[in-house]
């Protein structure tokens, strides 16, 4: 039986390839979208996983979320320093760490941070080490240079009209592990460089002020703290670098005080001194941030500070909360182009019925002599049955690696985005879905096949 | 080998007001050959399919050797038919990208009693209708050809009773004698009867007797030796 079915599909080869190409596509649409928003669920709680509580000025959630997390450039009302220190100091909080942006350097974003984080959150290097110095930088996995590469920052982003900083640049010394989150494609520098390139003393209150709807987000107040801060890490700048285990910023913990430096005043928009040691306290001078990253010491100090921090003029948030708010939405979406992809399914469906309907049709004779030869009616309804059934499973089974490979690359094209590793793949669920459409080609085929079964023979070699 | 014993036989079609197949009486004794005559629409087809068990049969009984296959169910005619009746029609119906060797055992095969032995004389009937290429695609062949494959076909199962419908009458006159004397031997060699709808004289005259039918009935039942006489 199975040698005449074959035989009889490679006679119709091309209407077979035709209805198997019309279900694989259908298929495919379904699967992708399913697989797509799953990874897009996926990739993005791991991105977030790291990061327990996100704290920053009063404003939007999700766009705090999204900048910090996410490393989106977006204008972020900033938060005091003084918000920093008291975090750095609270008992419930295990770590605190500032995150500044606002800079980027061939597309990849400069991130101004702590050692302290950077340990916290990846799972070590890749090659090279951690940032000691003022003029140091980290790159995530993700970023396409080589140790020892010089970077110099860009005030936002080409795309933006952004302008390159004068100045020193960074120097790549070390190299990340990936960690499959926006952060890979991240510049690591220390915080204070950030602020130091941006000159936080605003007596020249610049033009920042009006780019700031291009995207740049800057800790460009606070030009009170400025100097003192930069000043005070000049002061230190004779200490070994080599004796600085990255591990123990608080080491390092100077104090934020008086002094003053000729070297702010003279470059006003700010440049870093390379060979500054980095400092990771943060007095009640410290300029202002646009997110500060929190670790709490355990769940309930989680929802503690949350409730404190998001009083006034500042917002704690769960990013992870915050994602489950954007799947909903994301659901929504779901929901409407699977509901495409379903229409799609349904109307090859009919479109198959109506074909092999019409084919059994012009095939009476042939089915009919096959009755009067001998076969069983059972025999006639199982090849026909079985005939469109192999064409449509196989179409399932090519729809189901196609939409496997559009997801993966449409998650492909992402990463390079954004960084988020979309994690691809099936699930036991998907076998279901699988099951559920091969139960379905069963009962479609079984229209044409009864249709056989029906006919008598005798009025089949009449037509 | 089997008789065949008809009664009351009545087919109607629904629209029709007349029956398009009326016999009373018919009797056709075991190893006989018979032809069967008649114009369009005088019912030949029609007695061929209720013979061979294609047609269902609401009226009358239709009794081949003791079993009445009016009663029988659909699927127990197809097995029965199967088992019984070799038939051969004027357009072959061999199935296509297929060779002539798979086309003589699907029949059997979408049984599921194909079997070695079966295999075996389906390569014996090869020869015997003369066909050396068992592995030759039937499109590929020539019309003469293909009727001495549909022949092997019909005799596979070692049928008693062989059922023609115009074998010869698509196939040129070299051709059609070729298959006339291959259908007479292979009936004579197994001593099955054998039943021959056709149009064509020189067949006819080597049949033992010949119905005629005319409008659903039988008008002429004669031997061949009153012919001869």
């Amino acid at each position: 039986m199975i040698g005449f079915i074959l035989a009889d599909l490679r006679r119709l080869w091309l209407g077979g390839a035709v209805v198997v190409l019309l279900v694989a596509l259908a298929t495919a649409l379904g699967v992708a979208v399913t697989l797509q928003e799953r990874s897009l669920r996926l990739g993005s709680a791991r991105a977030a996983d790291k990061f327990d509580l996100v704290v920053g000025a009063a404003g939007s959630e999700t766009q705090l979320v999204l900048s910090s997390i996410f490393l989106q450039p977006a204008p972020l009302p900033l938060v005091e320093g003084a918000v920093l220190t008291k975090l750095s100091t609270d008992p419930r909080v295990d770590w605190a760490a500032p995150v500044g942006f606002g800079d980027s350097f061939a597309g990849y974003p400069i991130i101004g941070t702590t050692t302290k984080l950077v340990d916290s959150t990846t799972t070590g290097f890749a090659e090279g080490k951690m940032f000691a110095l003022e003029g140091e930088a980290v790159l995530g996995a993700a970023v396409d240079l080589p140790l020892g590469a010089e970077i110099k920052p860009m005030h936002g982003t080409a795309e933006t009209g952004g302008h390159t900083h004068a100045g020193a640049p960074y120097k790549v010394v070390g190299k990340l592990q990936p960690t499959g989150t926006p952060w890979d494609r991240a510049i690591l520098v220390p915080i204070q460089a950030v602020w130091h390139v941006h000159g936080l003393g605003a007596e020249h209150g610049h033009e920042e002020e009006h780019h700031d709807e291009d995207g740049h987000d800057h800790a460009h107040e606070g030009e009170e703290h400025d100097e003192a801060a930069h000043a005070d890490a000049e002061a230190d700048d004779a200490k070994p670098v080599a004796e600085m285990p990255a591990s123990q910023p608080q080491k390092y913990a100077f104090a934020l005080g008086a002094a003053s430096s000729a070297h702010v005043e003279s470059d006003h928009h700010g440049s870093i001194d390379p060979d500054a040691p980095i400092v990771e306290t943060f007095g009640a001078s410290t300029p202002g941030l646009p997110a500060i990253l929190v670790k709490p010491k355990t769940i309930a100090d989680a929802y503690r500070l949350r409730q404190e921090y998001r009083t006034g003029n500042t917002l704690g948030v769960f990013p992870g909360e915050v994602l489950t708010r954007l799947y909903a939405t994301l659901g929504d979406a779901k929901m409407v182009l699977s509901a495409v992809a379903a229409g799609s399914q349904g109307l090859v469906a009919a479109a198959l019925v109506l074909v092999t309907v019409i084919h059994v049709g012009q095939r009476r004779r042939q089915i009919g002599a096959l009755r009067a030869f001998g076969a069983l009616r059972a025999s006639v309804f199982t090849i026909v049955w079985l005939e469109l059934f192999l064409l449509v499973a196989l179409g399932i089974g090519i729809g189901f690696l196609l939409g496997l490979g559009a997801a993966q690359v449409g998650a492909q094209l992402f990463t390079a985005k954004s960084g988020v590793i979309l994690p691809v793949g099936f699930i036991r669920e998907d076998l279901r879905l699988a099951l559920a459409f091969l139960g379905f080609a069963a009962v479609l085929a079984a229209i044409p096949a009864l249709l056989a079964y029906r006919q008598s023979p005798a009025t089949a070699l009449r037509a | 080998m089997l008789s065949l014993k008809i009664e009351n036989l009545a087919v109607s079609f629904p629209g029709l007001a007349t029956p398009v197949l009326a016999i009373e009486k018919l009797e056709i004794a075991a190893g006989s050959r018979v032809a069967l005559t008649g114009g369009s629409g005088s019912g030949k087809s029609t007695l061929i399919n209720v013979i061979a068990g294609l047609e269902r049969v609401k009226t009358g009984r239709v009794v081949w050797g003791s079993d009445n296959i009016a009663d029988f169910s659909e699927g127990r005619r197809d097995r029965w038919r199967a088992a019984n009746i070799g038939l051969v029609m004027q357009d072959f119906h061999l199935f296509p990208g297929l060779s002539a060797l798979d086309n003589i055992l699907l029949p059997a095969r979408l049984s599921r009693v194909a079997n070695a032995d079966l295999v075996q004389r389906a390569h014996t009937l090869l020869s015997t209708v003369s066909l050396k290429r068992p592995e030759q695609h039937v499109e590929t062949m020539s019309r003469g050809e293909m009727q001495r494959v549909a022949i092997a076909r019909a005799l596979l199962r070692q049928p008693g009773v062989i059922i023609a419908d115009e074998p010869t009458a698509s196939l040129d006159l070299e051709s059609g004698e070729a298959v006339g004397d291959l259908l007479l031997s292979v009936a004579a060699d197994a001593g099955s009867t054998l039943i021959i709808a056709t149009h064509d004289p020189r067949l006819i005259e080597r049949l033992d007797r010949r119905l005629s039918l005319r409008s659903g009935r039988i008008t002429g039942d004669t031997q061949a030796k009153d012919i001869a006489a």
